[in-house]
């Protein structure tokens, strides 16, 4: 019996004929003994070598990323310097997640000890890699009527693992100001609102509470377009989740998307105009500002593909609770992207890991210009730009806009456009009224609000800087920011 | 068991028991011949016949076990893509697929995979 891994031969098929699912014989590749039960990409593996590839993968993909500082090429003890989050949908990937985490780094573990390094380096094997895990569900049925509330499903399967922290929310925390301070946040301004019938997206300070839900309503209801709905709600989620990795000091944060929804959604990103955030979407460092512990992203299912999710899920008896097929989302850009894709892995199964390798090489050798305050990721343009639109359209009076600071210079290109376009919805009554009805109110997130405040805060802070600096500049009438 | 017959199991997993009365496990006994045209409605005798397959299984559910939605189960005359079959435990790209002959008392499987990340 061979433990040679050796590397199927998956990568470099010709792509366009159809080929055979399997190459000449139905054995194993690994144990060349057994006879094969299922073809990963070509790759034809016994039910008993399918379980350790599939973990080798997986820990190929987490343990790199777990030291601060990546390994050379010797493997040293994993050391993280936080907590352990897990995004968990329900879905088939971050079922098998959570799963795979729980085999590999808590069960038959002792707790974590704070024992200095040169302790730790003895025995590590027996001890728990992250101090704590926590696995967060967001329940989106509050965006949907007559949506089936899954919290109790999800809270079954993950309370069926020992040494998991259940922390279920609701994505309309995203607009509640006891979830905010619960993550630290301080509401004390009050939240923001935004005119969304202007493309400037003029803000205005909150004048009545509302309730969390009514607020997500009158958020979504005030998208232009029914297929911003999904990104939204995907960016309200990832920004709970990743203040949630905050508030439980997590240094890790895993999301159980595998390639294949990897796939879909770097493609519907570049559709949707994000090509710039192509990177973030494979991992990212989030929230490291101002000496705090970076939360970082990793999806270490990265390079396992669907069929070996449900073969995992299926052969391990795992229950998957599912996860609701969004209303629209099917029409949408997301759904069209996972037909094509499912499709092409089902006839092609090598083409789709070609997909996101070409992606990763798109990412943009450009330096960002600064945070979206809606999303957090990092924004296009030139740092300059980002500066000069802030402080022109933020604090300098305008003549459509008079003393009205704006939401537009704070978002990054794909938010701003899931936010204004296509407004045909609203045709006449936007440019002429800057000021902002009743009706066109929206109010934002709590974490936009904090973020514009500080960047304000900033702002003002250079601008006192250059009036005492250059005073000969500021008397001409005209300041030229930094 | 006669010899025009055949006794099989199908599981259906992953959601896909959904579209079926959300019963995941169906006993089912099917002739040893069917339709080569894979129609699955009481044929006339002289049609031209096969041996019971996968392929004659994915209509035959289809048209008779199904309850919702059959553009989620079939499409272009097989399984949609995205939805796994296992054959005796084994993927049924090792077994020949759709052209696969069922032996008696066979356990097919059906798993969804769309339920996402
Ligand atoms: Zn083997
Ligand atoms: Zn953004």
């Amino acid at each position: 019996m061979s433990t040679s891994c050796g590397n199927p031969t998956v990568e470099k098929d010709a792509l366009m004929p159809r080929r055979r699912k399997f190459d000449r014989t139905k054995t194993c590749i690994k144990c060349k003994d057994n006879q094969g039960n299922v073809t990963i990409r070509h790759a034809v593996y016994c039910k008993e070598c399918f379980f350790p590839m599939l973990n080798q993968k997986f820990k190929r993909s987490l343990e790199p990323t777990i030291n601060p500082i990546p390994d050379g090429p010797r493997k040293k003890n994993l050391y993280p310097p936080g907590n352990l989050l897990i995004a968990f949908s329900g879905g088939l990937g971050s079922t098998v997640l959570l799963d795979l985490v729980h085999k590999g780094y808590v069960a038959s573990r002792k707790p974590r000890e704070d024992a200095d390094a040169a302790v730790r380096k003895k025995d590590p094997k027996n001890e728990m890699v992250w101090k704590e895990v926590h696995v967060c569900y967001v329940e989106v049925c509050g965006a949907f009527p007559a949506m089936r509330d899954r919290t109790e499903d999800v809270r079954r399967v993950v309370e069926s693992y020992d040494g998991f922290k259940f922390v279920p929310l609701r994505v309309e925390d995203s607009f509640d100001t006891k979830w905010w301070e619960s993550v630290g946040g301080k509401p004390d301004k009050g939240e923001l609102r935004v005119d969304i019938t202007n493309e400037d997206l003029i803000l205005l300070p909150s004048s009545n509470a509302t309730s969390p839900l009514s607020a997500l309503h009158t958020y979504l209801s005030s998208l232009p377009a029914p297929t911003a709905i999904p990104t939204t709600l995907q960016t309200l989620t990832r920004l709970l989740l990743l203040h949630t990795a905050r508030a439980t000091s997590s240094s890790h944060f895993l999301f159980g998307t595998c390639l294949t929804s990897l796939s879909v959604s770097l493609v519907s990103l570049v559709a949707q105009g994000g090509g710039f955030n192509i990177k973030e979407e494979v991992q990212e460092d989030w929230g490291g500002e101002g000496g705090r512990q970076a939360v970082r992203i990793v999806r270490p299912l990265k390079d396992i593909v669907m069929k070996e999710c449900a073969m995992y899920a299926w052969w391990r008896g795992l229950e998957v609770v599912g996860q609701e097929v969004w209303p629209d989302a099917r029409q949408g850009i997301g759904g069209i992207t996972k037909d094509f894709i499912v499709g092409l892995e089902k006839d092609y199964p090598s083409t789709v890991s070609t997909i996101t390798r070409t992606c990763a090489k798109l990412a943009p050798k450009e330096t960002p210009a600064g945070i979206c305050t809606l999303c957090n990721r990092p924004a296009q343009g030139h740092v300059q730009d980002w500066k000069t639109r802030i402080s022109i359209r933020s604090l300098s009076p305008s003549l459509a806009s008079p003393q009205q600071p704006s939401l537009a210079p704070y978002l990054c290109y794909m938010c701003h456009t899931t936010l204004t376009s296509k407004s045909s919805k609203k045709p006449s009554s936007g440019s002429s009224s800057a000021g902002g009805e009743e009706g066109n109110e929206v109010p934002l997130p709590l974490w936009v609000g904090a973020r514009v405040r500080r960047m304000e805060r900033e702002e003002m802070r250079d601008k006192v800087k250059e009036f005492l600096l250059d005073k000969e500049e500021e008397e001409e009438g005209y300041a030229e920011p930094i | 068991m006669s010899e025009d017959q055949i006794l099989l199991k199908v599981e259906f997993g992953g959601g896909l028991e959904l579209l079926f009365s959300n019963e995941k496990k169906h006993a089912l006994t099917l002739p040893a011949r069917v339709p080569a045209d894979n129609s699955t409605s009481p044929a006339p005798s002289e049609k031209e016949t096969k041996p019971l397959d996968i392929a004659y299984l994915i209509h035959w559910l289809r048209d008779h076990r199904l309850k919702e939605r059959a553009e989620l189960f079939m499409e272009n005359d097989t399984v949609r893509p995205g939805i796994l079959v296992l054959i005796n435990d084994t993927d049924w790209e090792l077994e020949g697929e759709g052209g696969y002959e069922i032996k008696d008392r066979d356990e097919i499987v059906f798993i969804s995979t769309l339920h996402g990340g």
